[in-house]
């Protein structure tokens, strides 16, 4: 028993163990979930849009480490300083450019190669399914004390078994001394069959249903970390991060709205109208917005009664403004099997990326997957927070500037909305005019010092209707 | 039996004191047999619901939450963002009715009707109808795209094949007639013009259901003018109305509704002035509810009791008498009193008539000009131009189709004399004999389904267009959607078939082009096009009228119309909601309960109250309420519904217009009974009144029927059988003591005169204000005494919202419990569920009668919750889903509600409404709807396109929660909201609720009370305020202002 309780806690403390010492894998394993895995495949062992990245260390040992950092930081960059590694993978990948990552430190970077090489070679993921012997721990630092409570419970059970023991051993010492017949002793099967037991049974088995639903319930339509791939590969990062591009500019219904607004398509087409090919995905993703709104980046024009065009006629323009695109490149006289292949693999995409079920004309608007989706009974305005609260973006939607894909970075519920309001100070109580109108004691009391701040709640931030109507 | 009963009821049962009235108070949270939807539960059931739930609990957690999309715009317009309103001002036209409206649109779809305020007939002000308008633009049933009559049915088809097939069958030399009701617009008659270009033989033949051609046909004939003069009831200080509803649906209620309060409300006390109002009629009016005098009379009198009126004028003023046919001593010793206070406010007095009788309404403007009204209340020269039709010529066309005379009609607009002709069956045979007949009309109606066409015109709400209300007075038509289905603006269809090249076929909008050419021509004179296009309205200088010679006018001559000897009358009219029955198809105006009988769905024949001589009231020929009877009038017979109705006299009875439609959607279908049959004619005017052939007999009983007035029933005072003690009705039927053992249903306190209504005579108004002081003072000493904490710190930091309630200004018109519906998502519920007491209405208005039996006095007070800072329902729930904020509102949480309805039980105001059933499928489960309408395929309100109606800013409610008036929470927040973004101060009229925008007459105020500057703040310290039930200390947020009535004790009426 106390073998079996002692195994079991060392089974769940297992930890990141046997650690190469320079990097954390599990670190790398977020910046890579965050950074990489747009692009590489997860098992470090098959190609996407970029290489498989396992064994990559090898690739670039004949060089010096800052030369691979200076790759991963801005790729385009060591192509143009003639790098012989670089434009070998260049000769290999291109036009495929890989995204810079100007803001990786060296530790991240070598977090990353950690949890690179831990999956590519097994000891990673590895080690957390297979607790055998092989994994027995040399040093334990277990998170918490948990390992301790199963210790305790597993001596209660001992000790529970050898009391149960002594006492029906005792039970039989006194009937035998008293004379009577000797009770039968159960056998185990009896005894797990009895009806306590067996009512301790559905009694452990009720609360533990009744917690997992509530548990679930209570999460249930919560998605934090949501991060769907999208119709458009937008990133953020560039847009937001690289080109600095203020998050009011597209999402303008922010300031004077209850919607943040996700920019209609002629938004994009302001700037993308002049930038017709992307740093990353070259014609792949941008042409994804020319085929919504109906723009032929061939003759720099907008397609008349584009609404009705034929889906052929509109295959047409694409191919031939991603071929030329790929002769141009390439320098190209005549279109090459690879360039028939990106044809056919670009156009794909945009029809895959614009047509669905419900959608099946390639014109009209990008069907974003939805990311932040509160209920129905929820209130939440906007402008409230941005023009009035002075909240930054970044408070309730995390650093959309670093993501290359959205993901859901707060819980948005309602435990996480009412600690803001809990904390937040009302930044303009002393400065709007309709704050100075109103609370004269608040005022008073911030003058005279007796109060230091005036948060949400104090103005009513936490009741009912505020926010549920 | 003046004054039998001193206080104030609700109807025979309360007076009666009916042991079933105890009952009534808490039938709304009571659950019957049938009540779970279907699931006839027991142990078993709740088990295996149980299990059921908990496994789909942990199969839904296991499942991934489905992939939402999120759409942008493909272009966005420059003017919208999404999220915030837009407001487009634009015009309620329907027939002759008019109104100025501002249409609220959200990401491009109406949602809601505004008033339009600088409208300067409607002031902002609105009618339900005015705010169902945006359901009917979603109505399922509207027709999708041109018709064409196959052999057995409509057969779609397209507007090319459609105006190819008019071509051939319509040459230019057809005798064209286009039927209508009213048209206001001048473009529409321009077209109309141009139509005629090509089919020189075309005519217009106008014509109202509900008629008031006698009015331009009198006119003619006294001033050479045949129009209809502009009335200003706000200059009257005496007001008679004979037989006109001019506050229900007679030509402008609207407009006569604001002039009418304005003098009738009430600031100050001393010296407080106010205008007297006679109704001269047999039925309950909305008009006749709000007078001070009731002068009853039996419909075939009305000519007598004009001319005696005249005579009674004439004989003092030394004009020539007429003839007068007899009339009832009582009405005619009132209408002697009547005279003399008409002559006393000579100048300052205004008589209207709705007689349909052409020499009645001559001695009518003969008994203005004798008082000096012509010039002063009634402006010849700014004639109105809201109701045109003439039925004379609808017969003359249908002897004329008989005949063969006629080519092709086109039914344009609402038009629907296959329903609303009193000889419907004599149209349908003689349109049938017309070659080429082609509707206009946007839903299948009862005309339209005769024809062999039907080109549909836009939605109001879809289309441009203007109208010319009044003389001088233009009012744009502005759309504030792109049509829904395949329909085309009806003035385009006749200038296509007319070929017409006045207009610019080629220009993407040519009705706009053509309407704006039309005014740039004719109106603007250089005045800025898109102003009048954001004001929505525009004055331009009218020429002036011809002066008319004054005509000479033998009064002998006329003919007035005799009364009858007939043991019964019967009375028709129309309604609020109804109009014509053009409306029947619209859920909101079915559900909306009458104003005066309070019914729902469907048509009653109101029955007068009888008094057995010694304590008991009953209906005459002993019918109870939601009683079929057989009613013959002449050959025809029909089968109707009756409701007991007080003030009707005796030897009459009345029946509404406008219900019993058997051609259109399914909420409109059956509803009711079509009583236009029964209509007279005579010189070929319809008269509103008939004899009854015998007396009625009752054959069935109603299963469902759906009357309010005993819903929701407060402070209302009964007898306890068994101790013979005065007791209060609802907290006997709720409150079941248990003292050591014995049950015994008994009553809290001993409050048994409760306050809900405040009321008084003008002659008597300052002894009343100090009693209602003293009073007032009394309760409120009483409530200091109280174990609440008191939180007047934490209402004194902010806002705190208060609204204000000017009894003598409310009409009734129900208005504002449409407006309530439409702003916050508030559920159809259906017949069947109404007559359970299950309405969803947030805000009911509130009927009383006072005063003498026989002809009661009446008071119409808006109740909506009260938002008590003592609420009593807030201390029952046992969840904590309803609670107050510091805005002192009483918040209602529905994510939170359980659905006990305890709060219901303990909310002494019965405001709380429970959601039964998924009324708007917001529920995961299909099996908590409500029952299938026959002929729908989803219940009210949850098809997708009628969902399109519903307000994004408000939770639509699920199953098995309360719901109540939040004070509009979405509008106070916005309007904060606005105040912080702009960097200033809250300000007056900021926020303003959707029955306050709604209200014709300004009887609602609301605002920030603790904002020292606001009305709402001034409107509180009136002396003749009261709260209703102060007594229990629940400290209401709203404050109601007495009703004040102008009564001269002396008249016997």
């Amino acid at each position: 028993m106390f073998r079996f309780s002692f195994l079991l806690a060392v089974c769940t403390m297992v930890v990141p163990g046997l650690l190469p010492a320079q990097g954390n894998p599990d670190e790398g394993k977020t910046l890579f979930a965050n950074n990489c895995a747009q692009c590489h495949a997860r098992d470090m062992k098959t190609k996407a849009t970029g290489p498989a990245l396992a064994g990559f260390l090898d690739r670039w040992a004949a060089y010096p480490q800052e030369d691979l950092y200076a790759w991963i930081r801005n790729s385009q960059a060591l192509i143009s300083q003639g790098h012989p590694r670089a434009n070998e993978l260049w000769k290999e990948w291109g036009p495929v450019v890989m995204t810079g990552f100007p803001n990786l430190t060296d530790a991240q970077i070598q977090s990353i190669e950690a949890y690179i090489n831990g999956v590519a070679d097994g000891t990673y993921g590895a080690v957390a399914k297979a607790p055998g012997a092989g994994a027995l721990p040399v040093e334990t630092k277990a998170k918490g004390l948990s390992w301790i409570w199963y210790a305790l419970l597993g001596i209660l059970l001992v000790m529970a078994a050898i009391l149960g023991r002594l006492i029906s051993g005792l039970n039989q010492l006194s009937a035998q001394q008293a004379g009577e017949p000797l009770p039968r002793q159960k056998t185990v099967w009896e005894w797990l069959t009895s009806k306590s037991m067996i009512t301790t049974l559905i009694v452990l088995a009720v609360i533990l249903a009744g917690y997992t639903t509530t548990k679930n319930g209570i999460a249930f339509g919560r998605q934090q970390n949501y991060q769907p791939d999208q119709p458009i590969k937008f990133s953020h990062a560039t847009h937001s991060g690289l080109n600095k591009i203020d998050c009011q500019f597209c999402h303008d219904g922010a300031r004077r709205s209850k919607h943040a607004v996700i920019p209609a398509m002629n938004t994009c087409m302001n700037c993308h109208k002049a930038i017709v090919k992307g740093s990353q995905y070259g014609t792949a993703e941008i042409s994804k917005i020319f085929a919504s709104v109906g723009f032929n980046p061939n003759t720099g024009q907008y397609i008349p009664d584009y609404e009705n065009m034929a889906e052929k006629d509109i295959e047409v323009i694409f191919k031939k403004w991603i071929g030329d695109n790929h002769m141009t490149d390439k320098e190209l006289k005549a279109m090459d099997p690879e360039g028939e292949r990106l044809m056919n693999e670009q156009w794909r995409g945009i029809k895959n990326s614009l047509t669905n079920p419900t959608k099946p004309k390639i014109q009209g608007p990008v069907e974003w997957v939805r990311i932040h989706s509160l209920p129905d009974h929820v209130y939440f305005n906007h402008s409230q927070h941005v023009a009035v609260g002075e909240v930054a973006c970044q408070t309730c939607h995390g650093k959309v500037e670093n993501m290359e894909v959205v993901r859901q970075y707060a819980t948005l519920s309602m435990g996480w909305c009412v600690n803001c309001h809990r904390e937040t100070e009302v930044k303009s109580f002393s400065s709007n005019d309709y704050y100075l109108g109103k609370y004269e004691k608040y005022h008073q009391a911030l003058k005279d010092g007796s109060k230091k701040t005036v948060t949400v709640e104090d103005i009513g931030g936490l009741e009912c209707q505020k926010c549920h109507y | 039996m003046k004054d039998k009963n001193a206080g104030i009821w609700i109807g025979n049962r309360d007076l009666n004191q009916d042991e079933a009235y105890i009952h009534q108070a808490d039938e709304q949270s009571r659950i019957r047999p049938d009540e779970t939807g279907g699931l006839q539960s027991n142990r078993r059931d709740f088990l295996r619901i149980m299990g059921f739930s908990v496994g789909t609990a942990a199969l839904a957690a296991s499942c991934k939450t489905p992939v939402r999309r999120a759409l942008p715009y493909l272009t966005k317009p420059d003017s919208l963002v999404p999220g915030i309103a837009n407001y487009y001002a634009s015009s309620y036209v329907d027939g002759g009715d008019y109104c100025g409206i501002l249409v609220k649109t959200r990401e491009g779809r109406p949602i809601k009707i505004e008033g339009n305020s600088l409208c300067p007939l409607t002031g902002g002000g609105t009618s339900a109808r005015v705010q169902a308008l945006v359901l009917s633009l979603y109505d399922t049933h509207r027709i999708q795209g041109p018709m064409v009559r196959g052999e057995n049915n409509w057969e779609s088809s397209s507007w090319e094949n459609l105006d190819e097939r008019v071509a051939l069958r319509m040459p230019a030399t057809s005798r064209v007639r286009i039927l209508s009701n009213t048209i206001l617009s001048p473009t529409t008659k321009k077209a109309i013009s141009d139509f005629k270009v090509k089919f020189p033989n075309t005519e217009v033949v106008s014509y109202d259901p509900i008629s008031s051609a006698a009015i331009l046909m009198a006119n003619e004939a006294s001033f050479g003018r045949k129009i209809i003069p502009s009335y200003h009831f706000d200059q009257a200080r005496t007001i008679v109305s004979i037989n006109a509803d001019f506050l229900g649906t007679w030509i402008s209620p609207i407009e006569f509704s604001r002039q009418y309060a304005k003098g009738r409300k009430i600031s100050e006390v001393s010296g407080a002035k106010m205008s007297r109002h006679f109704q001269v009629e047999s039925y309950m009016s909305l008009s006749g509810s709000n007078a001070d005098h009731r002068i009853q009379i039996r419909p075939s009198e009305q000519g007598a009791a004009i001319a005696f009126l005249y005579n009674a004028i004439a004989v003092k003023t030394g004009a020539a008498s007429v003839v007068s046919p007899p009339l009832a001593e009582k009405a005619a010793s009132a209408l002697s009193k009547v005279a003399d206070q008409l002559i006393a406010d000579k100048g300052a007095s205004l008589v209207v008539a709705g007689s349909n009788n052409r020499d009645e309404q001559i001695l009518v403007n003969k008994i203005n000009e004798i008082l000096g009204n012509t010039g002063t209340t009634i402006d010849l020269n700014t004639p109105s131009y809201q109701r045109q039709g003439n039925e004379t010529d609808l017969v003359k066309l249908v002897a004329d189709m008989d005949g063969g005379q006629v080519d092709a009609v086109i039914v344009i607009d609402h038009a629907n004399p296959a329903y609303d002709y009193p000889a419907a069956d004599a149209f349908a045979t003689a349109f049938a004999k017309v070659n080429t007949r082609i509707s206009m009309s946007g839903t299948l109606n009862e005309t339209a389904n005769l024809c062999n066409f039907i080109a549909p015109n836009h939605h109001l709400l879809e289309s441009w267009g203007d109208a010319e209300p009044k003389q001088g007075l233009l009012s744009l038509i502005q759309p504030a959607i792109s049509p829904l289905f395949n329909t085309r603006q009806a003035e385009l269809s006749l200038l296509k078939w007319a070929t017409s090249d006045h207009i610019d076929w080629k220009s993407d909008a040519p009705y706009y082009e053509y309407l704006k050419s039309n005014w740039v021509q004719n109106y603007l004179n250089g005045s800025s096009w898109d102003k009048a296009l954001h004001d929505g309205v525009f004055k331009y200088q009218a020429p002036d009228l011809a002066s008319a010679a004054p005509v000479v006018i033998d009064l002998a001559a006329l003919k007035i119309s005799q009364p009858t000897n007939a043991e019964q009358e019967i009375t028709l009219f129309e309604t609020v909601n109804m109009g014509a029955g053009q409306h029947a198809n619209n859920p909101w105006l079915q559900e909306m309960p009458d104003p005066v009988t309070r019914c729902v769905w469907g048509n009653y024949l109101a029955v007068p109250v009888m008094f057995d001589g010694v304590n008991k009231f009953k209906g005459a020929f002993d019918l109870e309420n939601g009683d079929f009877v057989n009613l013959s009038v002449g050959n025809t017979t029909i089968e109707t519904a009756s409701i007991q109705q007080f003030g009707q006299l005796s030897g009459t009875l009345a029946l509404a217009l406008g219900y019993g439609r058997t051609v259109t959607g399914a909420a409109g279908k059956h509803i009711g009974t079509n009583a236009f049959a029964f209509c007279q004619q005579a010189d070929g005017l319809t008269q509103y009144y008939n004899t009854v052939g015998s007396s009625p007999v009752k054959s069935r009983k109603e299963e469902n029927l759906a009357c309010v007035q005993y819903h929701h029933t407060m402070g209302v005072q009964d007898i306890d059988r068994k101790t013979g003690q005065k007791i209060n009705a609802d907290e006997a039927a709720t409150v079941f003591f248990t003292y050591f053992g014995l049950a015994k249903q008994g009553f809290q306190g001993s409050l048994v005169e409760r306050s809900v209504i405040r009321r008084a005579n003008l002659s008597e108004l300052e002894s009343f204000v100090s009693e209602l002081q003293a009073e007032r003072a009394e309760f409120q000493h009483l409530n200091e005494q109280t174990l609440y904490p008191d939180y007047s710190d934490l209402y004194e930091r902010g806002h705190q919202w208060h609204m204000h309630i000017d009894l003598n200004a409310c009409t009734g018109c129900g208005a504002c419990a449409v407006a309530c519906m439409a702003e916050n998502n508030v559920p159809v519920v259906g017949k069947r569920e109404v007559s359970r007491h299950h309405e969803m209405t947030w805000l009911r208005v509130d009927r009383y009668y006072y005063g003498d039996v026989a002809n009661p006095n009446v008071v119409f007070q808006p109740l909506m919750c009260q938002h008590c800072h003592n609420a009593p329902c807030e201390n029952v729930c046992p969840v904590n889903a309803t609670n107050h904020n510091s805005e002192g509102i009483n918040q209602m949480v529905y994510n939170r509600c359980v659905g006990t309805r305890y709060c219901a039980n303990n909310c002494p105001y019965k405001v709380r409404r429970f959601n039964w059933l998924d009324y708007m499928k917001a529920d995961l489960w299909p099996i908590n709807e409500p029952a299938l309408v026959e002929g729908e395929d989803s219940p009210f309100m949850t098809d997708n396109l009628t969902r399109m109606v519903l307000n994004p800013d408000v939770t639509v409610r699920a199953r098995g929660v309360i719901e109540k008036c939040s004070f509009c929470t979405q509008r106070i927040q916005e309007g904060k909201l606005n105040a912080k973004k702009a960097g200033r101060m809250l300000e007056d009229g900021d926020v303003k609720t959707a029955c306050q925008t709604a209200c014709p007459t300004g009887a609602i105020t609301f605002g920030d009370i603790n904002h020292t500057a606001s009305s709402v703040h001034q409107l509180a310290n009136n002396p003749l305020n009261f709260q209703v039930l102060e007594e229990v200390n629940t400290r209401p947020a709203v404050t109601y202002k007495s009703r004040i009535i102008n009564r001269d004790e002396s008249i016997e009426a």
